[in-house]
């Protein structure tokens, strides 16, 4: 933390948009890639269970007018926050898979890439936060919740929602960062 | 016996109302209702977990009942299961009993309710059943979530081809709830409202990650929710195959088996199937770590009878197989040692090799297999530990390879693996004479002999052969004979001999010995025997030959040929009954020529020449055109000639020539035919069907006419390669005629100018004499003979041209004409270029004066005009011009007027003292720009051929047709001096 004080927020937030648009770019594949492991009804073209949440996961979906009117830190905190749990969900996920598709080696690399590459987010955030003197968010086991009884089939749906979410986050991380950005230009 | 009757039914009715009693008391005394039923659920294996007690029970006995479960579902009158379960009941004991239900426990609840009855022997009949428990009510629905939809079971596992009932509970009644199994729609019976279930038959395995199941909640086309799960099936746990154990040492027992379907499945849900080995004898168990073989170590040196469990198990069923077997029946022998050969020879070899012991007194069988020259001998022995065998029969100078494997002799299990070693035997003398043929070359004393011989084959080689020995004998005169000894591997030799009959032996010799020897006789005559020469067709497969039987005894016939390309001989020998054999050998090449010769052997060995023949194995088309000359080109014919043309070396028999002719004409030359080339264009074809003809006349063309030709031969196989076409173009008729014409005159003329050569003297003479030196002519004598002493022969020396001399003359109109014409010359000078050439004209730009070598033999008049005989010759000159000339005035104005006609505009007038250039061409052009234009008169440096001629004697008549240029006109009174 003490390197990033040094960074300007404008370049924190570059760095940081640049590597949400990076991310954006593969969350589509990474959700792909996961239904196809999963079966029917998840293999099928078109799936969408747009009903299925996971009370673990803030759902990145928000009316725009309460998204627009947040300022900087809450906006910042709300993305946080979230991928602060979907780091630990897609661990998750990626447990759950090396269970259950043991012979999939693409799925396990793309879940645990997409791990690191949030956790790369959220120190970015960090330091944006940091850089902007907002109030940095506690660090919480937000995976307290999850049932490790669950079944096969909750938890294939799990990771889809984990992978759709982390799909949708990044892309709100991306608007979130523009206006940002916009906001401290370089 | 009566008292025996009366005893036995006092007893019975004794024993009676003894029953009787202790059932009435135990009935009073023991009310066997179970009680305290509690039943809980397991949701992971479906089942319903019954406990519950038997009161009243006789203290420290153990009594055998018979408890009757009756199971309802959603209602206690809806009894899906009834059953019994018998068991010994102890005092205060609580009783187990565990239910597995078809359908989810969580789509219904179940009640249960049990009674039972004393089955114990100790105890009379009659017994009664107790009265039911009360209805014990199992439900799980409450434990449930909030979520709008359930479906159960949760990955359960199940056997491919079982029957499996899943059901989903609906909260809401009003969502429409669809279900799917691996996409496809499947329907179910509903229970109530709330829960449907639905029975699938015989489910499949689709993959070890398991079948998905789920069912979708919706209001009208909304979707409220997805709830599904994953059935584990799992592949049905066969039997192992093939299971057997065999021992090598008595130390280890090694058992394999197939293990089939791994029935794994994904999500730990269930492992590879475990295998276990059971020894009933010994009651020893093991787990094997592998999945088809396992170990088992021989502990007991007594045991020689093994009973062996495979039990293969997975966590739905159990599989095993059973082998019986006595340890000396599963040997299965290490393979043996220390293979060898000892004494190996030309034909033989001992093999000796050795086997593991196992035990004391065992006898073992072993197969020995020979491998060598393409064939294998096999060979069974029975040994005890030490192993020897005899081969015989073996080829010398041969590479074998034996091999050997053993087994248990008394027990026959299975065999070792072979062990096995290469052995050579050795070499012996050759078996067999080598094949030997010959050609001889007659010369002048002496034939010429080359021997030729097959190489033995390695089954009568028997061994390497080192050199072949060639012995040469005289037959005709005792002499010593000769030994050749040719190196191996040749194949060949040359012998001179002369003319007498010799006997030559040929054998073949290895480092054991010679071979038989191969005869061969040459007679003291050559084979100088002509044969016709035979054509034959071959095929594919070679020649077919076939020749007239050799009057008198013949111990065989040969047939010789020469391969091609290498140009090797090559002969076949055949037997003395045959008169026909076909000559097949990859060798030959189509388009090649073959020539055989058929010999027949006699009894001494003699060849003599039978048939040739000829042929190709495939004819081909020629390979080239010939070289066609044209000879004898008139208008209407020529000849086409390819003399040089050979037919013998072609790829084929040559059956004629083809001629293509093609003419602008469309029609075809009589005896051609009309014909279509390869490149679709029209022309005219003649055969020829004779090779030898090798000329053709192509008559009756047009003259003037360009004609293409082409010739090419063929073969049964067809025409030589295309080729361009010649052009010849016939002459005119004309300029034949011509020719006819002008070859003569030519020589004429030659001849002429031959003779005018030789007699160039008498013609000179005739026709051009010299031109007579005038000091020496007769008419100067004549002359001075006359009155008149002034004249004169001038030299050339003396004359100045350049000057002009008045000379004075006593004749007044000659002063008078001078006089004019000075004036003339003064006033005019600058006029005509002529004059220019005269060097008092200062202003002359000429490049150089024309010599002018005037004749002062000349007439006066004409030499005062200037005149040297350049005025060209006017073959308009006017009849009388000479006639006119009589008088100076009229020569000076014939003069003028052939100035004027030469000149064209020279301005006539009375200029009779012009110089002019002999050879001044005549001027063209404006009389007017001459002096502002002068033309550069031409140099020239001849001599005017002038003959003097005095007036009085030459002058013609008047009438008379003379030519000014060749004659000068002298005046006896004027001359320049």
């Amino acid at each position: 933390l003490s390197s990033a004080a040094s960074i300007s927020p404008a370049e924190s937030i570059s760095q940081a948009y640049s590597l949400a648009l990076y991310m954006q770019k593969n969350t589509s594949m990474l959700l792909q890639t996961y239904l196809q492991y999963q079966g029917s009804p998840f293999s099928d073209p078109g799936f969408s269970a747009p009903e299925l949440q996971l009370s673990s996961l803030p759902p990145a979906t928000a009316f725009f007018k309460t998204w627009r009117t947040l300022d900087d830190g809450e906006r910042l905190s709300l993305a946080q926050g979230a991928f602060l749990a979907l780091t630990q969900h897609l661990q998750l996920v990626r447990d759950d898979q090396s269970d259950l598709n043991p012979g999939s080696p693409i799925l396990l690399a793309q879940l645990g890439t997409a791990r690191l590459r949030a956790q790369g987010l959220l120190g970015n955030m960090a330091t944006i936060m940091t850089a902007l003197g907002l109030p940095m968010l506690p660090e919480e086991d937000t995976l307290g919740l999850v049932a490790f009884g669950a079944s096969a089939f909750e938890r294939k749906c799990r990771g889809y929602v984990v992978t759709r979410e982390y799909g949708h986050w990044t892309d709100r991380a991306v608007r979130d960062l523009a206006l940002l950005k916009a906001k401290y230009p370089a | 016996m009566a008292l025996f009757v009366v005893f036995q039914t006092t007893f019975f009715l004794t024993l009676l109302s003894l029953r009787t009693y202790q059932s009435e008391v135990l009935a009073e005394r023991l009310p066997l209702t179970p009680v305290s039923l509690k039943v809980s659920t397991n949701s992971i294996h479906q089942s319903l977990h019954l406990q519950w007690t038997v009161h009243n029970l006789p203290y420290h006995q153990e009594l055998k009942m018979v408890f009757q479960i009756q199971i309802s579902r959603i209602e206690t009158s809806n009894v899906v299961w009834v059953g019994n379960y018998s068991t010994t009941v102890k005092w205060n004991q609580v009783l187990h009993w565990s239910w597995e239900s078809e359908l989810p426990l969580e789509c219904a609840t179940h009640f249960v309710r049990i009674k039972s009855v004393m089955d114990d022997a100790s105890f009379p009949e009659p017994n009664f059943w107790s009265n039911w428990s009360s209805w014990e009510e199992v439900s799980v629905q409450y434990s449930l979530g909030r979520d709008i939809l359930f479906v159960f079971p949760k990955d359960k596992l199940v056997e491919e081809g079982s029957n499996v009932t899943i059901c989903y509970v609906s909260r809401n009644i009003q969502n429409n709830v669809s279900c799917y199994l691996e996409g496809k729609q499947i329907h179910g019976e509903q229970l109530d409202p709330h829960v449907t279930a639905f029975n699938l038959n015989s489910v499949p395995f689709i993959r070890n990650r398991g079948t998905n199941i789920y069912c979708e909640a919706s209001q009208g086309n909304v979707s409220k929710g997805i709830e599904g799960i994953v059935l584990f099936v799992s592949k049905v746990l066969e039997e192992p195959k093939d299971f057997s154990c065999e021992t090598q040492d008595f130390k280890t027992l090694h058992c394999t088996w197939d293990p089939g379907t791994d029935t794994a499945l994904g999500w730990s849900k269930q492992p590879s199937q475990s295998y276990t080995l059971f020894e009933s004898f010994s009651g020893e168990k093991k787990l094997c770590t592998h999945k088809n073989w396992c170990n088992w170590q021989i502990t007991q040196d007594s045991q020689e009878m093994y009973n062996f469990t495979l039990i293969a198990e997975n966590y739905l069923r159990k599989r095993s197989v059973n082998i019986l077997f006595n340890l000396t029946h599963r040997v299965y022998l290490m393979n043996p040692f220390s293979v060898n050969f000892e004494n190996v020879n030309a034909t033989n070899a001992i093999m000796t090799w050795k086997v593991h012991s196992m035990r004391n007194n065992f006898t073992y069988l072993c197969q020995i297999e020979l491998h060598g020259e393409g064939k294998m001998m096999q060979y069974d022995v029975s040994i005890k530990v030490n192993g020897e065998y005899f081969l015989s029969e073996l080829e010398p100078a041969t590479e074998y390879m034996a091999r050997v494997r053993c087994a248990d002799a008394s027990n026959f299990w299975k065999w070792s693996e072979w062990s096995g070693q290469n052995f050579t035997t050795l070499e012996a003398a050759p078996s067999e004479a080598p094949d030997v043929w010959r050609s001889v070359n007659s010369e002048p004393g002496n034939h010429t002999v080359t021997l030729f011989w097959k190489p033995l084959s390695k089954l009568h080689a028997n061994g390497k052969i080192l050199f072949y020995n060639v012995v040469v004998e005289n037959l005709d005169k005792p002499s010593r004979s000769e030994l050749r000894s040719i190196p191996a591997p040749a194949n060949s030799t040359k012998l001179i001999l002369d003319r007498c009959s010799y006997q030559i032996c040929v054998t073949a010799n290895n480092s054991v010995g010679a071979s038989p020897a191969s005869i061969i006789v040459i007679s003291a005559d050559p084979e100088n025997k002509e044969v016709e020469e035979e054509r034959i067709a071959g095929t594919d497969g070679g020649f077919s030959l076939s020749w007239k039987p050799q009057p008198g005894d013949v111990i065989g016939y040969v047939v010789d040929w020469c391969d091609h390309p290498q140009d090797v001989l090559q002969w076949k020998n055949v037997g003395p009954n045959t008169t026909s054999t076909v000559i097949s050998t990859d060798a030959f090449r189509p388009g090649v020529r073959y020539d055989f010769r058929i010999y027949g052997l006699s009894t001494k060995r003699i060849a003599c020449l039978l048939e040739k023949k000829t042929g190709y194995s495939q004819e081909l088309a020629p390979s080239d055109n010939p070289h066609v000359l044209v000879d004898m080109l008139t208008s209407h014919s020529f000849t086409l000639s390819w003399k040089d043309y050979s037919t013998e070396s072609q790829p084929g028999f040559i059956q004629g020539y083809h001629v293509y002719l093609k003419s602008k004409a469309r029609q075809c030359h009589p005896r051609f035919q009309k014909a279509i080339l390869s490149d679709g264009s029209e022309c005219c074809k003649y055969k020829i069907d004779n090779p030898e003809e090798k000329a053709l006349i192509v008559d009756n063309l047009k003259p003037e006419s360009s004609y293409e030709f082409f010739v090419t031969p063929f073969t049964s196989a067809g025409e030589g390669p295309n080729a361009t076409f010649t052009k010849v173009t016939t002459p005119d008729e004309h300029s034949s005629m011509l020719i006819h014409i002008l070859l003569p005159m030519v020589f004429c003329v030659l001849l002429i100018m031959i003779v005018c050569y030789l007699k160039s003297q008498w013609i000179k003479e005739t026709c051009y004499p010299d031109i007579p030196d005038p000091y020496k002519s007769s008419i100067l004598s004549l002359i001075k003979f006359k009155e008149n002493p002034h004249l004169t022969i001038m030299n050339v020396s003396d004359c100045i041209p350049d000057a002009i001399e008045v000379v004075s003359k006593p004749e007044g109109t000659k002063i008078q004409i001078l006089g004019t014409r000075k004036s003339l010359t003064e006033t005019e000078l600058t006029k005509p270029n002529y004059l220019y050439l005269l060097p008092t004209e200062k202003n002359h730009s000429g490049p150089g004066p024309c010599i002018c070598f005037e004749n002062f033999t000349y007439n006066q008049a004409a030499s005062d005009s200037g005149f040297c005989g350049h005025v060209p010759v006017s073959p308009k000159a006017p009849p009388s011009m000479l006639g006119l000339m009589t008088s100076p005035e009229n020569v000076l104005k014939a003069l003028e007027k052939n100035y004027m006609n030469s000149l064209g505009e020279v301005p006539a007038g009375e200029t009779s003292l012009n110089y002019v250039s002999q050879l001044a061409s005549p001027m063209s052009g404006d009389k007017d720009s001459l002096p502002t234009n002068p033309v550069e008169p031409p140099h020239c440096s001849e001599y005017k051929m002038q003959i003097a001629v005095p007036l009085r004697l030459a002058l013609p008549r008047p009438t008379e047709n003379s030519s000014l240029s060749s004659i000068t006109l002298l005046d006896p009174g004027e001359h320049y001096r």
